[in-house]
């Protein structure tokens, strides 16, 4: 079967959703569809899961001059492997989403966008053909504008649609660009020639190393990493099961893909990685820091992402390429499980703010179980998949640190360290915060319906089993690139040890402060890193106000310098006509009498001219 | 023959043409300035035919058209005035003045216009 039909279904099944409107069933035909879509891609992944070379097919080929565009797509164990999770998180979001959006005008245009993301995140990995990736990369860039600001009412959605927007398509120039340097390279756009290329020698380092560094640019901007990361916590004020499907599944999970894919040009490019690595040590620890100090439930699970993304990036930068595939996977289910939790309790409490939840362990006892083991699977607790994942990406770094002996593994193994200890520490006060304590606001509250549950029941097991995934290493890495072992025991009872005594700590601090919020007594340094240490103020004062003058200048310019020689135009011309006016006065006589006159004015000069 | 004398004949007959066109209120009268207007042109034709000794005789051939031309022109000229005649009752020229873009025109075109089937707001 061909692979096209995993982009193809949930696509048709977009229009379907927009021709069906805002009846109440357009919420299950999108459900339909992801579950034909997740069958489809059942179809395709799993034969091909563990297999490195792959099938390649060719749909069609565009003559260009040059290179030819291809609409190829090849199907091998890493596209399975991400096809099944976009697959499955997409359909478990639609699922979500019928009760989600039960009460919602808008369900067309949402399940439309949503099936049309999934659609782009399996062309993006699918794809064969940096062209037909960067389509389906654009697509997504798109849609998660689109549904950023499904609230366009709110003044947040929109400015966070339009952030996200603008710093996803400012790294994706350099992504372009990246295209086509490795075109360049290697005379076609075809992605497994790149990677073959330079694993052959045939590209050199220099043009490696340039290539990724601008492609760097575009996974830099989709996985929200330093210094572009600002976007995906705006990104917030969108529908909670959006942002499951942005962090777990699509989007920013399409970055780490990506380096992922090209992870043969990575290696031929020794100072790609180590750039990679330095943004990768920065984010982790900052987006971590940055989790601990913020109010709002989606603000901790959004830099969460951003910090859990940089292990993903850490672990490809120094090799560790199964752990690093390990770890997305794996996030995939624990973050779509905990934005689906966040939702759930989003649903109840009716705010996202964690002031007004607390004690909503007794009220929402589902939630607060599978909410639970995706808290323990973050902050990489046994047995949950997180810990298994996480305990593969560290033990990479530890393999760089001491084996290798290279400056990016130490940099890395502390960097990473610090943040296991910081992740066990915000998600232990976000977990005390919603469901312990007192509980605030409205008495009445009452757990979401059944299709919101089950897929919550659904990724709380993936969580918990995903953790045999290390049991396969073949599925991760066919190639067997990165180190040979994923499960590091010393590392992992350190890890594990550390984060019992930070949980412990938070744990207590909670306790002797009477439930109120552990990190208030921080005060200065709380402050700083709630308002995110002021980058976000940076570049508005760096960026967006130059822009917005520059913007106040042209129009003071359209207005004030060329429209009066547009509007002096108009007026010459209407004083004429006013004043020609009273020359029609309805006699023809006159006229005629003008034109006699006229003539023989005429006549006369042409003849005194003339002698 | 001098060629002087068809020439002030024929000027003489252009400026009656022009002065019949440019002074009289009747249209009639203003169709026939027109018509002299043109047998000035013809004769004018004619004459310098004659004077130069032209041997295809362009000038009696064009004025055999500007007649059959006259004649149409004539004819159509008339049937304006007819029309005109049966809608203003009269034919001086210097009271057709629907054509002036004047604010008194439009109210005058607005009132003519205003017959108690078509003004708006009127209707039975």
């Amino acid at each position: 079967m061909s692979p096209g039909w995993v982009v193809v279904a949930p696509a048709a099944g977009a229009v379907f959703a927009l021709a069906m409107g805002a009846r109440p069933s357009t919420g299950w035909v999108g459900a339909g569809f992801g579950l034909l879509t997740w069958l489809l891609g059942l179809l395709v992944a799993v034969p091909a899961l563990g297999d490195a070379a792959g099938t390649r097919t060719v749909l069609t080929s565009f003559p260009t001059g040059a290179a030819p565009i291809e609409v190829a797509f090849v199907v091998d164990s890493l596209a399975a492997l991400m096809v099944l999770l976009a697959t499955t998180v997409a359909l478990l979001v639609l699922l979500y989403s019928v009760g989600y959006l039960a009460g919602e005008r808008r369900r067309a245009s949402y399940t439309a966008l949503v099936l049309v993301f999934t659609s782009a995140m399996s062309l993006v990995v699918l794809a064969d053909d940096f062209f037909v990736l960067l389509v389906g990369w654009e697509v997504m860039g798109a849609c998660s504008y689109f549904l950023i600001g499904h609230y366009w009412e709110r003044f947040e959605a929109r400015a966070g649609a339009v952030k996200a927007f603008l710093l996803t398509r400012l790294g994706d120039i350099g992504l372009l660009f990246g295209i086509f340097v490795l075109a360049s390279a290697t005379g076609s756009f075809s992605i497994s020639a790149a990677g073959e290329a330079a694993a052959s020698g045939t590209m050199s380092t220099s043009q490696a190393t340039a290539a990724m560094l601008l492609v760097l640019c575009g996974v830099v901007g989709k996985s929200a990493q330093f210094p572009l990361h600002t976007w995906l916590p705006d990104a917030m004020p969108g529908p909670t099961p959006i942002s499951a499907l942005i962090h777990a599944a699509t989007m920013v999970a399409a970055g780490v893909y990506l380096v992922a894919r090209l992870d043969d040009v990575m290696a031929a490019a020794p100072v790609a990685r180590s750039v990679l690595a330095v943004i990768a040590a920065v984010t982790m620890l900052l987006a971590a820091l940055f989790a601990v100090a913020q109010d709002d439930l989606k603000r901790v699970l959004a830099w969460s992402t951003v910090s859990q993304l940089a292990y993903m990036f850490a672990a490809l930068s120094v090799g560790a390429y199964a752990a690093g595939v390990f770890h997305l996977v794996s996030h995939g289910a624990f973050k779509a499980l905990l934005f689906l939790g966040a939702g759930a309790v989003v649903h109840a409490v009716g705010g996202t703010s964690m002031e007004v939840m607390g004690g909503l362990r007794r009220r929402l006892p589902l939630t607060f179980v599978t909410t639970t083991i995706g808290f323990a699977a973050l902050a990489g607790l046994v047995p949950a998949a997180g810990f298994f994942s996480k305990d593969a990406v560290l033990g990479g770094l530890l393999d760089a640190a001491l084996h290798e002996g290279s400056w990016q593994g130490w940099l890395l193994l502390v960097s990473g360290l610090l943040t296991v200890v910081v992740t066990a520490a915000y998600s232990m006060r976000a977990w005390l915060l919603v469901f312990f304590g007192r509980p605030h606001g409205a008495d009445v509250l009452h757990e979401a319906p059944w299709m919101m549950h089950a897929p919550l029941i659904v990724l709380a097991a993936c969580s918990l089993a995903g953790g045999a995934l290390v049991l396969a290493p073949d599925v991760l890495d066919p190639l067997g690139r990165g180190p040979a072992d994923l499960v590091h025991p010393v590392l992992a009872i350190a890890t594990t040890a550390a984060v019992l005594l930070t949980a412990l700590v938070t744990y207590a601090e909670w306790w002797r402060v009477d439930g109120i919020d552990p990190v208030a007594r921080f005060g200065p340094v709380r402050r700083g890193l709630f308002a995110e240490l002021g980058v976000g103020r940076a570049y508005q004062a760096a960026v967006v106000r130059p822009t917005w003058a520059l913007a106040r200048l042209v129009v003071a310019t359209d207005r004030d310098v060329v429209e009066p020689y547009v509007r002096g135009a108009g007026v010459t011309a209407g004083g004429l006509g006013t004043a020609l006016r009273w020359l029609q006065r309805g006699n023809a006589q006159v006229y005629v009498a003008a034109v006699v006159v006229g003539a023989l004015a005429i006549g006369l000069t042409a003849g005194w001219l003339g002698a | 023959m001098s060629v002087l004398f068809p020439l002030v004949v024929a000027a003489l007959l252009f400026a009656i043409g022009v002065y019949g066109v440019l002074a009289r209120r009747n249209a009639v009268l203003v169709l026939m300035g027109v018509e002299l207007m043109l047998n000035a042109v013809n004769l004018n034709l004619v004459a310098f035919d004659a004077y130069l000794r032209d041997v295809v005789h362009s000038g009696q051939v064009l004025t055999l058209f500007v007649i059959a031309i006259a004649a149409a022109e004539i004819g159509l000229g008339l049937a304006i005035v007819l029309m005109v005649f049966r809608s203003h009752r009269h034919i001086d020229v210097d009271r057709l003045r629907e054509l002036s873009d004047s604010a008194a025109a439009d109210e005058a075109i607005a009132r003519d216009a205003g017959t108690p089937t078509c003004a708006p707001g009127s209707g039975a």
